[in-house]
């Protein structure tokens, strides 16, 4: 029976605060349209008002009333309150999101596994082949002729590469017998120092055009440069002679690498193409795009 | 040896030039600099002892703890003579008077001036930041910026002008007039002092002005 009444003056505290909340909206909305008063006429309009604010508390005063005829549910135990947090698990998608992340991810590794088949097949990077016993079964794979220039094909390269105009001088030294180590003038900007192995680019170091190898006399191939800049192209130009390497057609990779190289010229001058600015992070651009040969910082080149 | 910028960073009214020192201090912190040292750039000024009726003529004698091992002579022709520091022994030669004679130099007194302060590196940029003081009088601030990896002008300059508006606003938009004279010759140190000369000058001359009304 008492439940019954909690109900009933539930019900009711619920009614009279919509009541409440009418009569509060009407009061704000008159004032918020405004009127037009005539003179004379100001004492009708300040009573109109005075009359929705009594409503309004009248209704606030009701309110209180049955407000305070409500008692406060019977104690509850503790983890009962939490009873109504736990989520219907028949409501959520749980299972449709889990389906579709499932056939997501077969699909990814489906195609990273035709994708991984494709770039194997088009980009050899291993050197080396190792000799297995089954090779004589299989069709015989050409050996790469990369290291296998004479000394007067390799001169005649160097010739030809000679005449870029960005280049100011190579050098070429023999240190070991018939393989040509370069040190190759960019302006005035850069030197590297390229070993080549026949026509296969084996080793890149730059350095800057102001830094002396120790002994002008020797050949300095493995010191790094002291700044980050040259340090960070040289790695460029690592990655760089791995990507144009090409086994079989030797001289046409190293045409490719120098054509890509001599962008470094405008090293210091030139804007990267994506935040097109100069500066970031204490460098310069000293990423070139492979294709495009577009300058690139580090971190905007992805 | 990169390109260096010398430029003077204004001071504004009511502050202190520690507090500027301090605040650009915080922001080269903020940008990732790390802090390498301190360093010193002094001159010192002689006049020529010459017969009479004959204009007298000045010699700069400057320092940089950057070369630690040159000295730096400047006429006032704009002639600079890059020696090593036994240079000073031969000035101290020329300024001794001997047997009643006077020497060929002599030494202006409290004209010595000097910036020092500390030294910064970001990635290949070396930033000082030297208060200046004459006769251990406060004068102004100047901000020197180096870019090591380049030793022409031409080529670097956008870049360090990208770097330098980072933390210095709008006082580094032109090239100082040396750099910009020289913009496709290699740079060298002795370009750097004359910088700091023509700074120093134009400090004792706002010196000697502000004196003067009094």
């Amino acid at each position: 029976m008492s439940e019954q009444n909690q109900t009933e003056s539930i019900l009711q505290a619920i009614h009279l605060t919509q009541k409440l909340r009418s009569s509060v909206a009407k009061v704000f909305q008159n004032m918020a349209d405004g009127c037009s008063v005539e003179k004379g006429n100001e004492k009708h309009i300040l009573n109109k008002f005075h009359e929705s604010l009594l409503a309004v508390n009248n209704d606030i005063s009701d309110l209180e009333k049955t407000g305070n005829m409500l008692v406060s549910p019977s104690p509850v135990t503790a983890n009962s309150m939490y009873l109504s947090n736990d989520p219907a698990i028949d409501k959520t998608p749980v299972y449709q999101q889990i389906l579709q992340a499932y056939k997501w991810s077969n699909k990814i590794s489906d195609l990273s596994g035709l994708a991984a088949n494709v770039l194997e097949a088009q980009n050899k990077l291993k050197r080396s082949q190792p000799i297995t016993i089954m090779q004589a079964k299989r069709p015989k794979r050409l050996p790469p002729t990369g290291h296998a220039f004479p000394q007067t094909v390799v001169e005649q390269t160097l010739n030809r590469l000679r005449k870029l105009p960005e280049i100011s001088d190579i050098k070429t030294t023999h240190p070991l017998g018939s393989h040509a180590v370069l040190q190759i003038t960019l302006g005035s900007v850069l030197k590297a120092q390229v070993a080549l192995r026949g026509l296969m680019i084996e080793w890149v170091n730059v350095r800057g055009y102001t830094e002396e190898n120790p002994d002008d006399s020797k050949l300095e191939l493995w010191a790094k440069s002291r700044y980050e800049v040259f340090q960070k192209v040289t790695e460029s130009c690592t990655a760089a002679s791995l990507y144009f390497y090409t086994p079989h057609n030797a001289e046409f990779a190293i045409n490719l690498f120098m054509k890509w190289f001599t962008q470094y010229r405008t090293l210091f001058s030139a804007k990267c193409s994506k935040c097109c600015n100069h500066y970031l992070n204490g460098l310069p651009p000293t990423w070139r795009d492979l294709a495009t040969y577009e300058p690139y910082h580090d971190a905007c080149r992805q | 040896m990169g390109v260096v910028c010398v430029y003077m960073y204004p001071v504004p009214e009511g502050k202190s030039g520690q507090q500027v020192v301090d605040s650009m201090q915080r922001q080269l912190e903020l940008l990732g600099a790390v802090k390498t040292g301190n360093f010193n750039v002094d001159c010192e000024t002689y006049l020529s002892n010459n017969p009479q009726g004959t204009p007298q003529r000045s010699l700069h004698l400057l320092h940089n703890s950057e070369q630690p091992a040159s000295c730096f002579s400047v006429l006032d022709t704009g002639t600079t003579l890059v020696a090593d520091v036994l240079f000073e022994v031969l000035m101290a030669k020329l300024t001794q008077s001997k047997s009643g004679k006077d020497g060929f130099y002599q030494q202006r007194k409290g004209f010595k001036i000097e910036s020092k302060g500390p030294r910064f590196e970001i990635s290949d940029f070396v930033i000082k930041i030297g208060s200046v003081s004459m006769a251990s009088n406060f004068k102004g601030i100047l901000v020197e910026v180096e870019y090591c990896p380049c030793a022409i002008p031409a080529e670097c300059w956008d870049l360090m002008r990208e770097m330098m508006q980072s933390f210095m606003g709008t006082v580094a938009d032109t090239p100082p007039a040396i750099v910009k004279s020289k913009k496709d010759q290699f740079y060298t140190p002795a370009d750097t002092i004359n910088q700091y000369l023509e700074h120093f000058t134009n400090f004792r001359k706002a010196t000697v002005a502000s004196q003067q009304p009094r």
